[in-house]
């Protein structure tokens, strides 16, 4: 590791405190969790504290561990959709979109623009959930539980939006391999905006309460700073990486989608510390808004999925009513769409960083073999770094920032 | 000098057309296939030998065991030798010296695409409710070689929906696409022409004789070779998805020769069998009987043992210690006779040799099975016990000699044995069952409840062919392998785990944890009996562990459903749990 991460350490043979009253002190270990109010998730840390000051940390994860990449080997192409949901599901249309790029890229099929459209804008109304909750959650724990409020009124409003939309909250399953699977509601541009607006007006006043609120800038700034070289060299990608003054966005590096079509910025902090990803997250926030509204402009008429029966289901009158839609129907229900054998990876900007899918199919109806790069998992594997020195109150916080998501980190 | 003015006499005759070219390989031809070269024995099909370099050629109505028609247009590509450039069928044609064979041009992908649009016009929208769906190769074809919607902007051709062809087959008219594979089978392999085409064009059907049932003894097999939905099975028809099942290869228990099949099953139910192709055996077909004999291995089966005539169902541990006592007090009174059925494969008839020879001194035994039934030149052997040969052979290896069952009978009567070890109550006269209601002891090894089994003093449950990994040996002498489709259901166990819990309790070191390790032990015994048979033969091919995926009728290569094999030794409740599919 870089000097200045040690540099970071608690001052050690310090000249004695004439003032200081020689208390002795043990080394005191803590488990916070697994099934505890403050930690996001069910997740277990075995802190060891020297008096208030954290001197090493594990974390043990594993609670929501579900063989999400096996399970995927025993299910159809399409319905993997479902399970990715539940990687990070503060934000599934992203886990989708992921998803069906990478099985996309396999199958060397290119989608309508519409359906390119829906899927960015549905992706980033999903980023301004996941990144409203990280703000609203950072504010109560540090004491500002309006910040909830306001946040949660938000995303609960961006919620209602993509309900309209996809069905479902949370769990999205919206993307399907050669498209999306619904179009837009009749009048659904007209109220996402008006979300926009009310969203923004939210996003202002936690702005006001707590970005120069003293107590918040005193429990943020400087705590569990990661160095931009530290950062990079710990794996970090997303809003942390560039909390910590790294301008890497794969929607800027790699463009997918439309992402080269609109216009917007990359934030970036100095000092990777609390106070940082959290601004960084909440110019995101506007980012995304500019880019959902680019997008809206921009929305073409169209279809919203290929028209090729090897990959999309076929419309169901014809389903219902010929025996090539009811064959073809048949086949993708019963055996699943036939992605070509070979292997590709595949990466996207999560909410978190850089969400990848490595795919590997034998030419079948299942994916052969499936893996996950999890964008939270070098954050929440260099937490035990960063909260060493920091006091234990600045552990939740910091638990929150580098927002860890078990279920994506522990697949 | 004249002469030097004279033109060569070889002048005079016109010019040969070029011969053939020589053969690079002599004595086969070599083609090139879609840029490979093959080289194969004259008069090969184009079709046999593109498959010979995993070029996949589609079509209906060929059949490598029939004669060919050429009727389905599903296989015509481009060859060089082709006449004025036609497209021809690769079945029909044989390859010749250096022609080139194209399969893969717009060409031949556009009359690929055009035949199915012809085939789909008339097929009816039946595949949610059709038998044939998830092994039909019309829903294949269409997947890789159409792929277009339909075009029709009419009412389809109607024609007879169920009509019943014989007692083991309907047919669907609407769902034939006139491929003729039925009609060719039943002229030329089951030599019974039951079958025929009548009237033309549209109107077109397969039909039989009037007044004239397809009741051909192989008339099952017009199902299997049918390559739609057209010809359903009556005993099959609506009772199971495909897609939902498994298949292990298994061996028809009907007679003597030893079909090799696919035992279709799912949970703990088996649904059919389907002929498996062995070119010694029964090369690709099977008899109706044997098609049938597979409700034997769900209907009535004893999964519970007993101990006392008329007695209540209890576990197999305490009945298991009952039927050991008998047989060691009956053995040393010298009054027990033992009971061989040819049902039971070589592993049970080895360690029930064993016990018998070692365990409880005997130095005969009595021969049971089934009484012999019908017989014809093709497959069907008279002799509908799978396993003489085997029975015979591990007899031969410990030493006991093979009495007839009528022998049995006599002794009952006679009260020269007075008590009775049967592996297996498979019994030739099915009126001598009234004779084991005189023993005094009868311990008993069933499958099935009936007579026999209701006779015995001791029941105790046994696991058929489906339900364990074995060997027949059929009439040829040939050892056949057959692998186990579920765990044994209930508390029932394979006959030799059963002679190897009674010779534990007799006190004799029988360890075996499954067939495999019992059949290392023992064949040495048979000395040689078996030629070059590998108990390990039966070639497995897993593609994830514990599971066997097999090609032929299942969807997508892979065990439908997905289901992987329950470890021996967990309890009954998990096992099955574990085995269920949904």
């Amino acid at each position: 590791m870089s000097t200045e991460n040690k540099a970071m350490a608690p001052p050690a043979a310090a000249a004695p405190d004439p003032l200081e009253a020689p208390f002795p002190s043990r080394r005191m270990m803590i488990n916070l969790g697994p099934s505890h109010p403050a930690m996001h998730g069910t997740v277990r840390s075995v802190v060891e504290l020297d008096g208030e000051t954290i001197t090493d940390l594990k974390l043990d994860i594993g609670f929501l561990h579900r063989g999400f990449e096996k399970s995927c080997e025993q299910v159809t192409w399409t319905q993997v959709f479902p399970y990715t949901d539940r990687l990070n599901y503060v934000s599934s249309v992203m886990n989708n979109v992921g998803f069906a790029l990478a099985v996309e890229k396999l199958c060397k099929i290119d989608i309508p623009d519409r359906a390119k459209y829906l899927r960015t804008i549905t992706s980033e109304l999903h980023r301004m959930c996941d990144h409203l909750t990280l703000v609203g959650a950072l504010g109560l724990e540090l004491g500002a539980m309006t910040v909830l409020i306001y946040a949660m009124e938000a995303r609960d409003f961006l919620w209602d939006r993509l309900t309209e939309i996809c069905g479902a909250r949370l769990t999205s399953n919206y993307v399907r391999v050669g498209g999306v699977s619904r179009d837009a509601p009749e009048g659904w541009q007209d109220k996402v905006l008006a979300t926009l607006d009310r969203a923004a007006e939210l996003r202002g006043e936690i702005d006001k309460l707590i970005t120069r609120n003293r107590i918040f800038l005193d429990r943020t700034r400087g705590v569990a700073a990661v160095p931009r070289a530290d950062a990079v060299d710990l794996g970090f990608t997303g809003p942390c990486l560039r909390a910590s003054g790294e301008p890497y966005d794969v929607r800027k590096a790699a463009p997918y989608l439309v992402y080269d079509r609109v216009e917007f910025d990359i934030p970036v902090g100095a000092n990777g510390d609390n106070f940082d990803r959290y601004a960084v997250r909440m110019e995101e926030l506007a980012q995304s808004d500019r880019i959902v509204r680019q997008c809206f402009e921009q929305l073409p008429p169209g279809d919203i999925a290929i028209d090729d029966v090897r990959y999309v289901l076929p419309p169901k009158p014809e389903v219902y009513g010929t025996i090539e839609g009811v064959m073809a129907h048949f086949k993708i229900i019963m055996e699943g769409i036939k992605v070509p054998a070979g292997e590709a990876y595949s990466y996207t900007e999560a909410a978190n960083g850089e969400l990848g899918f490595y795919l590997v199919s034998d030419g079948g109806g299942r994916p052969y073999k499936i893996g996950v790069r999890a964008p939270g998992w070098p954050m929440t594997a260099a937490l035990g770094h960063m909260v060493k020195g920091a006091l234990l109150a600045d552990l939740v916080p910091t638990f929150d920032t580098i927002n860890m998501i078990g279920g994506e980190v522990e697949q | 000098m004249a002469d030097e003015t004279k033109p060569p006499a070889t002048a005079a005759v016109p010019p040969k057309p070029p011969g053939p070219p020589p053969p690079r390989n002599p004595g086969m031809v070599t083609c090139t296939v879609d840029g490979r070269e093959v080289v194969v024995k004259p008069g090969t099909s184009v079709i046999e030998a593109a498959k010979h370099v995993g070029v996949e050629i589609p079509y209906y109505c060929y059949h490598k065991r029939l004669s060919i028609a050429a009727s389905c247009r599903m296989c015509l590509v481009e060859m060089s030798n082709a006449p004025g450039g036609k497209l021809m069928p690769a079945c029909q044609m044989p390859v010749a010296e250096g022609v080139t064979v194209k399969t893969d041009t717009p060409r031949v992908r556009d009359q690929q695409r055009a035949t199915l649009e012809f085939l789909l016009l008339n097929h009816p929208v039946d595949c949610p409710i059709c038998d044939q769906a998830g092994e039909c190769k019309l829903q294949d074809y269409y997947m890789k070689f159409d792929r277009a919607p339909s075009r029709l902007d009419m009412d389809k051709n109607e024609k007879g929906k169920r009509v019943g062809l014989g007692p083991l087959v309907v047919l669907d008219q609407e769902r034939c696409i006139l491929c003729t594979r039925c009609v060719r089978f039943m002229r030329e392999v089951a030599k019974a022409p039951q079958l025929g085409v009548a009237l033309r064009g549209t109107r077109s059907v397969i039909t039989t004789f009037p007044g004239q049932p397809l009741d051909s003894p192989y008339s099952g097999n017009v199902v299997d070779i049918c390559p739609v939905g057209a010809l359903t099975s009556t005993d099959f028809r609506f009772r199971g998805r495909v897609w939902f099942m498994s298949s292990a290869r298994s061996v028809c228990a009907g007679c003597a020769r030893g079909c090799n099949t696919f035992l279709d099953y799912l949970s703990e139910t088996t649904y059919r069998y389907r002929p498996r192709e062995n070119e010694a055996v029964n090369q690709e077909w099977m008899c109706d009987d044997g098609r049938i004999s597979y409700k034997a291995l769900n209907q009535e089966r004893v999964i519970r043992a007993r101990v006392g005539r008329g007695g209540a169902l209890g576990p197999r541990a305490a009945a298991a210690e009952e039927a050991a006592r008998v047989l060691r007090e009956r053995a040393e009174a010298r009054t027990l006779a033992a009971l061989f059925s040819p049902l039971a494969s070589l592993e049970d008839v080895l360690a029930a040799a064993r016990l018998a020879s070692e365990g409880l001194g005997l130095g005969e035994v009595y021969l049971g099975g089934r009484r012999d039934g019908w017989q014809d030149d093709f497959l069907k052997k008279a002799d509908e016990n799978p396993n003489r040969r085997g029975l015979e052979l591990a007899a031969r290896a410990f030493g006991l000699r093979i009495r007839p069952f009528a022998d049995l009978v006599r002794d009952i009567e006679s009260g020269a044995v007075k008590a009775v070890w049967a592996v297996g109550a498979e019994i030739p006269d099915p009126h001598a069952a009234a004779a084991f209601g005189k023993l005094e002891a009868f311990v008993c090894q069933a499958y099935n409840d009936g007579p026999v089994a209701k006779a015995a003093t001791v029941l105790l449950p046994a696991s058929p062919h489906a339900e364990m990994d074995g060997t027949f040996v059929n009439f040829q002498g040939r050892a056949q392998r057959f692998e186990l489709a579920y765990w044994p259901r209930g508390d029932s166990r394979p006959h030799w785990a059963l002679a190897a819990e009674l010779g534990r309790l007799l006190g004799l070191p029988f360890r075996w944890q499954d067939a495999r390790e019992l059949f290392a032990e023992l064949s040495p015994r048979l000395e040689g009996a078996l030629g070059d048979f590998q108990w390990d033969s039966l070639p497995s091919v897993p593609r994830r562990k514990g599971l066997l995926p097999i090609a032929a009728g299942t969807v997508d290569g892979r065990l439908p459903g997905y289901r992987e094999r329950v470890p021996f030794d967990v309890g009954e409740d998990a096992a099955r749990a574990l085995s269920r599919t949904s």
